[in-house]
């Protein structure tokens, strides 16, 4: 952790939903240049949370940002349902916000070339012209990585960015997300993957509807009541 | 416009155009078809993105109440924009609304939008029935290229003109909207802006298209032909110009069908462009089979 004031802070942000609560009084602070994991069992209000920081829900409580560069925020959420006969082509997704004239008449020359630049980063060249609907989970993921990477963003928000990849492509994000760091983004992430939380979390929030524990990784998934939340965890230790 | 159609009637008598085009009213309804299929086209292929095809139909259902409220209001017999327009946007206003602040989904409410709009309209129309011979309204209902005047082409050039002007001002966004409305939102788009946006130009497409496709079968040319074009299309831009391309092939020959025939000008366009859905169903599955046996 850097001694720097955060990039983000939650302040008793709560969300209630026809009655139900599906957050509570959650404070909590994003360092600037850290990788910040959300854990927490189903249906925690891990994705709830991201949502109340994009605005994509209403909330109770306050959210500030002290943005120091851009302010420009990234995105990829955790489910993208693509219609299966949607003729619509990787690279006409991601030059939607690249380009001002309209898909549908033509990509520009220049919102072409950064496709292909984008492709290439995430590990995914060649499919420029392959429909959304076709692609596999881990490829539609990266290429939502991809959309989330340009502009750099200051505040990369991903929801099981890893869900679907294979082992490589989990490794290459990890190194993704790790060089962006050094570059001076944030990343606030939620995953599931414990294992993936110890290699590259500076900091874990662990949540259930309101916050259990936070801390270093080692600090927070060493608590006997995060042990009981996370049945992954429990198997982990019970093998030795 | 005299001049014109008498320029277009002397190329046809000459034998440079088909001989139909001596008559003004179907180098009339012919423009119309220019128009209207850029224009429904256009749309048809966010309507169906945007999973809105329901939603055209009970607008189409709307307009027959529009129709009915227009002429008990006072609005003359051969243009009732006033009542379709009024009672039609009311209808959108009222189904976006409650649609982004209900928990129901979509279609259910729709459907309730669309009962309401044909119960009222068949109640108003038997009130029409004491005033009107109600058969002179069928022209709205079926559409007829006999009722199409001047005035309605020029109003259908410039809802157009500003139709194509909104739509490609926010295209991408719509889009990406459609797409995935989270990643829209954190990319600067306003969701409800372009939801609402984007169902005032259709209902202004329709009620425009009313007098020559009809109110009963104007959904279906803002479906058709993005259905049809999903089984041509392999990417943004050519399932746009393939929509335009079939609803400009439905309504050429609709048009040429409905005067040869003398069958209603909607019910032959929509005629034609399922019957063009269906041939490139056909060929797109039989274009599959061939790659993979190809593939084999």
């Amino acid at each position: 952790m850097n001694d720097e004031p955060p990039l983000i802070e939650l302040v008793d942000v709560s969300v209630r939903v026809r009655g139900e609560h599906l957050l509570t009084g959650v404070s909590m602070s994003v360092a600037p240049k850290s990788i910040h994991l959300i854990v927490g069992p189903n249906g925690a209000g891990k994705t709830t949370l991201l949502a109340s920081l994009l605005a994509l829900v209403v909330f109770d409580g306050q959210i500030i940002a002290h943005w120091r560069g851009s302010g420009e925020i990234g995105y990829v959420p955790q489910s993208f349902a693509v219609d299966p006969s949607l003729p619509v082509t990787v690279q006409d997704f991601l030059a939607l916000t690249r380009q001002r004239r309209p898909v549908c008449l033509g990509l520009t020359a220049s919102a072409r070339r950064r496709v292909t630049e984008l492709l290439h980063e995430v590990g995914l060249q060649g499919l420029e012209r392959r429909p959304l609907s076709v692609l596999s989970g881990g490829e539609l993921r990266r290429v939502l990585l991809a959309h989330a990477l340009d502009p750099i963003p200051e505040l990369l928000v991903l929801d099981e960015p890893a869900s679907g990849l294979d082992e490589g492509g989990v490794r290459q994000l990890e190194e993704l997300l790790q060089t962006l760091r050094s570059g001076g983004t944030t990343v606030l992430m939620v995953s599931h993957d414990l294992d993936q939380v110890r290699r590259i979390a500076d900091h874990v929030t662990v949540l259930d509807r309101s916050i259990v524990t936070q801390g270093s990784a080692e600090e927070a998934l060493a608590l006997d009541r995060v042990l009981a939340l996370l049945p992954s965890e429990r198997n982990r230790r019970a093998r030795g | 416009m005299n001049t014109f159609y008498g320029w277009v009637g002397a190329l046809a008598a000459s034998g440079w155009l088909p001989a139909d085009f001596q008559y003004p009213f179907l180098t009339r309804g012919f423009l119309c078809v220019l128009i209207l299929s850029p224009l429904l086209g256009g749309l048809s292929h966010l309507v169906v993105t945007r999973r809105m095809a329901f939603f055209s139909a009970a607008l189409g259902q709307a307009a027959i109440t529009g129709v009915a409220i227009g002429l008990l209001l006072g609005e003359p017999l051969n243009a009732p924009y006033g009542g379709m327009f009024g009672f039609c946007l009311l209808t959108t206003l009222g189904m976006v609304y409650v649609k982004r602040h209900s928990a129901l989904p979509p279609d259910t409410l729709i459907g309730v939008f669309h009962a309401l709009s044909l119960g009222l309209g068949l109640c108003l129309l038997v009130a029409l029935a004491r005033q009107f011979n109600v058969h002179q309204v069928e022209s709205v209902l079926f559409g007829s290229l006999l009722t199409v005047t001047d005035a309605d082409l020029l109003l259908l050039v410039g809802v157009a003109v500003i139709v194509a002007v909104l739509v490609f001002r926010q295209y991408n966004s719509l889009l990406l909207d459609s797409l995935s409305p989270p990643i829209a939102t954190v990319a600067g788009a306003q969701s409800a802006f372009l939801e609402y946006l984007f169902a005032m130009i259709l209902t202004l497409s329709i009620v425009v298209s009313l007098k020559v496709i009809g109110a009963l079968l104007v959904e279906a040319l803002v479906v058709v032909p993005a259905a049809a074009a999903r089984n041509l299309a392999g990417s943004a831009r050519s399932y746009f110009l393939w929509s335009i391309t079939v609803a400009f092939l439905a309504s050429a020959g609709g048009l040429g069908i409905s005067t040869k025939l003398l069958v209603p000008t909607g019910g032959a366009v929509v005629l034609a462009a399922t019957a063009i859905f269906f041939v490139t169903l056909a060929g797109s599955a039989l274009l599959r089979r061939k790659q993979q046996q190809t593939g084999r």
